[in-house]
């Protein structure tokens, strides 16, 4: 029996971008014949063990309505053993879980499992079985290096169709910068291979000459028997990063370039034909390059690597985009940077840190919504679940999500607090045309959290009013002190809201 | 008996034809077919007028040889021609006069056998206001030239939009139904033998009929005939109602007043030479008492909408008076209604070839509602944010400017290479002078730096500045009109 598509929920809902192939597409696919002797079957047959399939049940938050539980879920993921008790996953697999199931290839027996790491930015997780017994003596796979271009990999998973362990094989054919979609905010080295990764396959090893040169990530909805890998900088990093027992985030230098390739562009900055250089059109605001990188600054050089007119270096013979440098560090370490400023040649450096405002932009996982309830009224802070959720139309909005780092917004709002919601009631009835904007202040006072909103609309003693300004709208909301806390008790029974705040 | 109520049947039916018979004599010596060719211009290419497009509709024939049609025929025309009901006879117009806002067109001859077009056709005269419960005829034309005439009756009168969004006006709402015919478009509707008005839309499903009123068609032709027309008023506020009991609480409103929430006053308006303030709460116009959700009671309609107290009933230049509650004590003031003022982003460019220039493969224009309703259907959400933002908040960027210029997309040249991805950018300066509309763009980039560049500041965007050689520009400019763009700049 085929099982329901719920079932495999998780991985339809993360990897967005993923083909829908007919569950037989990987028999109708020629494979490449193996190379094979019968030692290496036997290799296989190891490796096979350590390929493991994660179940997981899911409670996925409701950013409309925040007070509700949430959508209970599931899905199938793939993960691998790379050390004692340490399974390599997907974070996407695992993100949102509330229980999780690992089971061995041929055994029927379900082991509990937690996250023992879990990084959103990459997609990668490591879990960890609470009786690791029966793993005990399984080979632990070897991660390897990236492989070349053209060259043949595996692909080993419970994808879609079975609960039995699938190969298929495919040749690497590009490698490349490219988004993640987990959190639809980050990019990081991709390696993209002519197999299909399907549902399920996520979190699988990506093999080579039997060890690990990917983890199966995500695919392509655009386009047939594309499927991308997450290659083993990222996968080195991440585990590097978590030696310390917890994991940071990736850091970014906070700046962005713009191509020279304009004659007259490069004229005004004196540069020749193949002059190298990138010219540095933004510095974000308190980025690690704030105050010691400029606009208009031109980045010649970056720890050594020159930079080219279109922002890339030579790493290992292959052209990748200068991050790629930054992409390998960690919070606290240094980048050696040559710019050239107005002429004159500038060596320096920056210590790159967390940056944690940027999250703005990335879905999270794992959090419950915060949010705050008042006289039917929803507050709920900007962020991309709920931008995603509420899908507002409003210009104001719009701008702030858009330009919250670019004009350190964030710096004087922590948070844009938007009125997502009025639940009609008596004292809310006639006001109309609020939904889905941004609220400026409240008696007057600016806000820039939901907490600060939160104590202005429940202070000890109620004022006459509460004046509630919402930007772009000059008749402002208002609600008398003397009902407010009856108005949000009835709403609060009236429309089922056993929680009236999670600030 | 069954005898009896055959000849009665008879009887009533003679009498009905032979006063269609009046009718139809007078539909096809009063109605003017109206043929117009429109062509608007291309909003990425504005060197570009749009693929021509065909409209037909109705006119009334008034005195003097003129035709009341509306704005909506003769917007953007490329030609217009006028036929007679029978489609023997054609001739040549032109727009003497055209609103936009109120939706109407007077039309006149344009060098063409004018005495043998009007010849044997009869002019209807503007009737008087009608009430609700009115019968009123809508005149059409069948395709043969065959009269078809409907009745109507006048159920509700309410301030409609039918055209130009945003500009609401005096419409009588009836009911009827009616039949499509050729050119069921703009149809005079007539009442005693006068045009009561044109009809704007029908409404199939509903069977409901829009009628633009006399009062407002009267105030359009008088404007117009002295050869130059200037346009209906406006107050230039914008309002909120008054219904919530919490709000007039807080705005500490007597029981006994209606009352509208000021909550915009634009630049340069009528209300803000009157001292309308942001916050007053607006009680009477003329001392007619206006309500909480902003209606008051018209002697002839009963609740009309406040807009129709500035906009419908007044000439530019006449005065009205005021009453505004501000922090609870009752002010008069006395407002001399203008034209609407003039916006940073104009929202009616019909007619008008957009401003713009051609330097290097960029293209510079002005940025107008029509240039972003050229996004599609869902133009509030898929045009740039940034340009969105001006239209929503032009206070932010009113100040140094008239209009607001934007690169709107790149042409890739020589000049332009390594910027092709550049679009729909706001300029703040060119060769450091700030730009206040297209010619001070123009003027400006014609003192590029000592460098031999222009440099271009964007108010918005990553890089802010970038440099365009002077030089290589001028000659692909050269190349561009040789490439068959038929002129770099219009200002």
């Amino acid at each position: 029996m085929i099982k329901p598509i719920g079932l495999f929920g998780i991985s339809l809902l993360s990897l967005s971008a993923l083909a829908h192939l007919p569950l037989s597409a990987q028999e109708v696919n020629p494979l490449a014949p193996l190379p094979a002797a019968p030692a290496a079957n036997q290799q296989d047959h190891q490796i096979y063990g350590s390929i493991v399939r994660i179940e997981a049940a899911t409670q996925v938050p409701n950013y409309r309505e925040p007070w509700k539980a949430g959508r209970f879920s599931g899905g199938i993921g793939t993960g691998f053993l790379i050390g004692p008790n340490r399974f390599l996953t997907n974070a996407h697999v695992v993100s949102n879980a509330r229980r999780l199931l690992i089971t061995k290839h041929g055994s029927p027996r379900k082991h509990p499992a937690r996250i023992v790491h879990i990084a959103h930015d990459c997609d990668l997780a490591l879990l960890e079985v609470d009786d690791p017994t029966a793993f005990v003596g399984l080979q632990t796979l070897q991660i390897g290096a990236v492989p070349k271009l053209e060259s043949q990999v595996r692909v080993i998973g419970y994808p879609v169709g079975g609960n039995r362990i699938s190969v298929t094989r495919g040749v690497v054919s590009r490698i490349d910068f490219n988004a993640y979609s987990h959190t639809r905010s980050d990019m990081h080295l991709v390696v993209q291979i002519d197999a299909a990764i399907n549902p399920g396959n996520s979190g699988g090893p990506v093999l080579q000459n039997g060890h690990v040169v990917g983890v199966a990530f995500q695919g392509l909805r655009s386009a047939d028997n594309t499927g991308y890998m997450i290659p083993t900088p990222v996968i080195r990093r991440f585990l590097k990063d978590i030696e310390d027992g917890q994991y940071d985030h990736y850091v970014d230098l906070g700046i962005s370039e713009f191509p020279l390739f304009n004659p007259a562009m490069r004229k005004k900055f004196g540069l020749k034909q193949n002059d190298p250089g990138v010219l540095v059109a933004r510095v974000t605001p308190e980025g690690p390059c704030d105050g010691v990188v400029k606009d208009n600054d031109i980045l010649t050089a970056i720890n050594g690597n020159t930079v080219d007119a279109a922002g890339n270096i030579l790493i290992d013979g292959e052209k990748v985009n200068m991050n790629e440098i930054v992409e390998r560090k960690f919070s606290g370490d240094t980048i050696k940077l040559d710019l050239i400023r107005e002429g004159k040649v500038v060596q320096t450096q920056v210590t790159l840190k967390p940056f944690p405002q940027a999250r703005m932009y990335s879905v999270q996982y794992g959090v419950k919504p915060r949010f705050t309830t008042f006289a039917g009224l929803v507050l709920q802070p900007l962020d991309r679940n709920l931008y995603a959720a509420h899908s507002f139309s409003n210009t104001r909005v719009r701008r702030l999500f858009a330009h919250y780092i670019d004009e350190a917004i964030f710096k004087e709002r922590k948070d844009i607090v938007i009125l997502t919601r009025i639940l009609a009631d008596p004292v809310n009835t006639h006001v109309s045309g609020h939904t889905g904007t941004a609220v400026e202040s409240i008696n007057g006072e600016k806000i820039t959290s939901l907490q600060q909103a939160h104590e202005l609309l429940h202070p000890e003693t109620p004022p006459e009013f509460f004046v509630i300004k919402c930007e772009g709208l000059e008749r402002p909301i208002v609600i008398p002190g003397d009902k407010a806390a009856e108005a949000s008790r009835r709403t609060q029974s009236n429309y089922g809201i056993n929680t009236s705040h999670k600030l | 008996m069954k005898f009896l109520l055959t000849a009665l049947t008879c009887l009533t039916l003679t009498g009905y034809l032979s006063a269609q018979d009046n009718t139809d004599s007078a539909v096809s010596k009063s109605v003017i077919r109206v043929n117009a060719t429109i062509q608007s211009w291309n909003p990425s290419q504005p060197w570009d007028k749009s693929a021509p497009g065909k409209r037909r509709a109705l006119g009334a024939l008034l005195s003097g040889n003129r035709v009341l049609t509306t704005a909506e025929m003769a917007a953007d025309a490329s030609y217009i021609e006028l036929e007679n009901a029978d489609s023997t006879r054609t001739l040549p117009a032109k727009v003497v006069a055209i609103d936009y806002e109120t939706n109407l067109a007077l039309l006149s001859p344009d060098n063409g056998d004018t005495e043998g077009f009007f010849q044997g056709l009869s002019p209807l005269s503007l009737g008087t206001p009608a009430k609700i419960g009115d019968q009123v005829d809508v005149w059409q034309l069948e395709d043969n030239g065959m009269p078809l005439v409907t009745q109507a009756t006048i159920q509700s009168v309410d301030v409609v939009s039918s055209f130009a969004e945003g500009n609401f006006f005096l419409t009588y709402e009836a009911k009827g139904s009616m039949q499509s015919a050729s050119s069921s478009f703009t149809l005079p509707v007539v009442r005693d033998g006068k045009l009561l008005g044109l009809l704007s839309s029908y409404n199939s499903k509903d069977q409901i009929i829009d009628i633009m009123t006399p009062e407002i068609i009267s105030a359009f032709l008088a404007d117009a005939e002295d050869g130059k027309y200037i346009g209906v008023p406006s107050l230039g506020i914008g309002v909120s109602s008054t219904v919530d009991p919490n709000f007039r609480n807080w705005l500490k409103l007597p029981d006994d007043v209606g009352g509208l929430y000021v909550t915009r006053i634009r630049n340069k308006s009528a209300a803000e030479a009157a001292g309308l303030k942001k916050g007053d709460v607006l009680v009477a116009i003329n001392e007619h008492a206006i309500g909480r959700r902003g209606y008051y009671s018209h002697p002839n309609y009963g609740r009309v909408f406040w807009s129709h107290l500035v906009r419908g009933s007044h000439a530019v230049g006449e005065t009205i008076q005021l009453t505004v509650l501000r922090e609870g004590k009752e002010k008069q003031l006395t407002a001399t209604l203008t034209r609407a003022s003039k916006r940073l982003v104009p929202s009616l460019t019909y007619d008008q070839a957009p401003k713009f220039l051609v330097k290097g493969g960029f293209i510079f224009q002005e940025l107008s509602a029509t240039y972003l309703r050229a996004f599609g259907k869902e133009w509030q959400s898929s045009a740039p944010l940034n340009l969105l933002d001006v239209l929503s908040s032009p206070e932010d960027y009113e100040e140094g400017r008239n209009t607001l210029v934007f690169l709107s997309a790149t042409i890739p040249t020589p000049a332009t290479t390594g910027y092709e991805r550049i679009s729909n950018q706001i300029i703040g300066k060119i060769n450091g002078q700030p730009i206040a509309d297209i010619a001070s763009l123009i003027k400006a980039f014609q003192q590029p730096g000592k460098d031999g560049l222009h440099t271009i500041e964007f108010d918005d965007g990553h890089p802010k500045t970038i440099y365009l050689d002077a030089a290589t520009s001028d000659t692909i400019d050269a190349e561009l009109l040789k490439r068959g763009i038929p002129r770099l700049s219009r200002q």
